[in-house]
């Protein structure tokens, strides 16, 4: 048999192992539990439903904007009249997005998204070096899920220092349907009549996001 | 059970497991004798300790699906493909003591593993899967963290570690006894 009888240490050795191994397994296990239920004792960091508001039913009037072409084609969206948005913000105050009042850049943003993430500060430096003045900024808080990272979207946007007015999405994300959102971060150009004159997703460099200025002036 | 208890269980058996790889690797640089003590110890439990890796992962990612609710990317999909069928394979294998089992897992693991280090670069590194956030589920989410850099793809990336480490040390076992030149010889190592 190929399996021939191991020396006596070498079987101990092999049982040994075997055995720490599943104590080890056993003991990382309690270790979890201990760790974890001296958290559970203190208040839960992601309830912050006291002091703001992430998700709130949103109104839209008008019709909503049919999502942007998969493939590089113009987008069927522009020269539509983008929908007005009514809702809530973190603070529970009323937002709205009302296009038609002035050039206007709504921006949809996701706290889990790494590209949001990397977006928010740069539209920070941005927005304080001037590059969108003359255009209203507004924002989305959408895709709200407690259970994924960065949450709150409040304390983030917060915390990186963005000031825009910014509207909590439903639950439903019924505002970022409303603009045809399909990617984060999303931006939506809308001139001072209310048409939509660009839309564009993911992370913008200065000089694509100062197109969308000028394309939200046109 | 709480999900954070869960999920820190998993790191932390990530994290031994990664430390036992470590330590075969650096077992394997050393001296012969060195070598032959560990092959000689867990040789014997290769298959078992392949088979219970992959279980616990297989069992680790339904629980974060089914129970936690994060939803799978694509590439968790392509990883539990490898992981899942691994882990029935290695179970019956073990059960059977055949070692010819590693000419079947060893491709799907080490491809489960390469796609578990694309993961990886992905969480770190997002631009590398398009410049914005697919609203469904993109594989640059990264669901949960753990130590600074214990997430769900590097805990799938040492559980095929683990895998392949002990497939190694089982081929090298089985060897030592016999040439296992083919299923049948290799068929009596366990």
């Amino acid at each position: 048999m190929a399996n021939a009888p191991q020396p006596a240490p070498k079987s101990r050795r092999t049982l040994i192992v075997a055995v720490v191994s599943a104590v080890l397994v056993v003991a990382l296990g309690v270790v979890a539990v201990v760790a974890t239920r001296k958290d559970s004792s203190s208040s839960d960091p992601t309830d912050v439903s006291a002091v703001s508001i992430e998700t709130g039913d949103v109104t839209v009037t008008g019709a909503e904007l049919v999502r942007p072409p998969d493939a590089p084609a113009i987008d069927p969206a522009i020269g539509a009249k983008a929908p007005a948005l009514n809702g809530l913000g973190f603070d529970g105050s009323p937002v709205s997005i009302t296009p038609g009042e002035r050039p206007t850049i709504v921006m949809f943003v996701a706290h889990w998204c790494p590209h949001c993430q990397r977006e928010v500060p740069q539209v920070v430096k941005w927005l304080a070096a001037g590059v969108a003045k003359g255009v209203d900024m507004k924002a989305v808080a959408t895709s709200t899920d407690a259970k994924l990272p960065n949450y709150p979207p409040s304390s983030w946007l917060a915390g990186e220092g963005f000031t825009v007015p910014t509207l909590v999405d439903s639950t439903e994300s019924t505002a970022a349907s409303a603009y045809g959102l399909d990617a984060f971060p999303y931006f939506v150009a809308v001139d001072a009549k209310g048409y939509v004159t660009k839309r564009m997703a993911g992370e913008l460099t200065e000089a694509q996001f100062t197109d969308l200025v000028a394309a939200a002036k046109a | 059970m709480s999900i954070d208890t869960v999920t820190l269980f998993f790191a932390l058996l990530a994290i031994a497991l990664q430390v036992a790889v470590v330590a075969l690797m650096l077992s394997a640089a050393a001296g012969r004798s060195v070598r032959s003590a560990v092959v000689d110890t867990i040789g014997p439990i290769a298959l078992w300790a392949a088979a219970a890796i992959a279980t616990v992962c297989m069992a680790g990612s339904l629980y974060l699906s089914e129970v936690a609710k994060f939803t799978p990317c694509k590439l968790c999909w392509y990883q539990r493909i490898a992981m899942y069928s691994s882990a029935f394979l290695l179970v019956i294998a073990a059960a059977r003591r055949d070692g010819a089992v590693r000419r079947f897992v060893g491709p799907l693991v080490v491809i489960g593993g390469l796609i578990s280090g694309y993961h990886v670069l992905l969480e770190r590194f997002p631009h590398l899967e398009s410049g914005a956030c697919d609203p469904a589920n993109p594989c640059s989410l990264i669901w949960f963290e753990k130590f600074g850099y214990i997430t769900i793809p590097v805990m799938a990336l040492t559980g095929f570690a683990g895998v392949i480490a002990a497939l190694l040390i089982h081929r090298a076992w089985a060897g030592v006894g016999s040439p296992a030149s083919s299923p049948s010889q290799e068929s009596r190592h366990g």
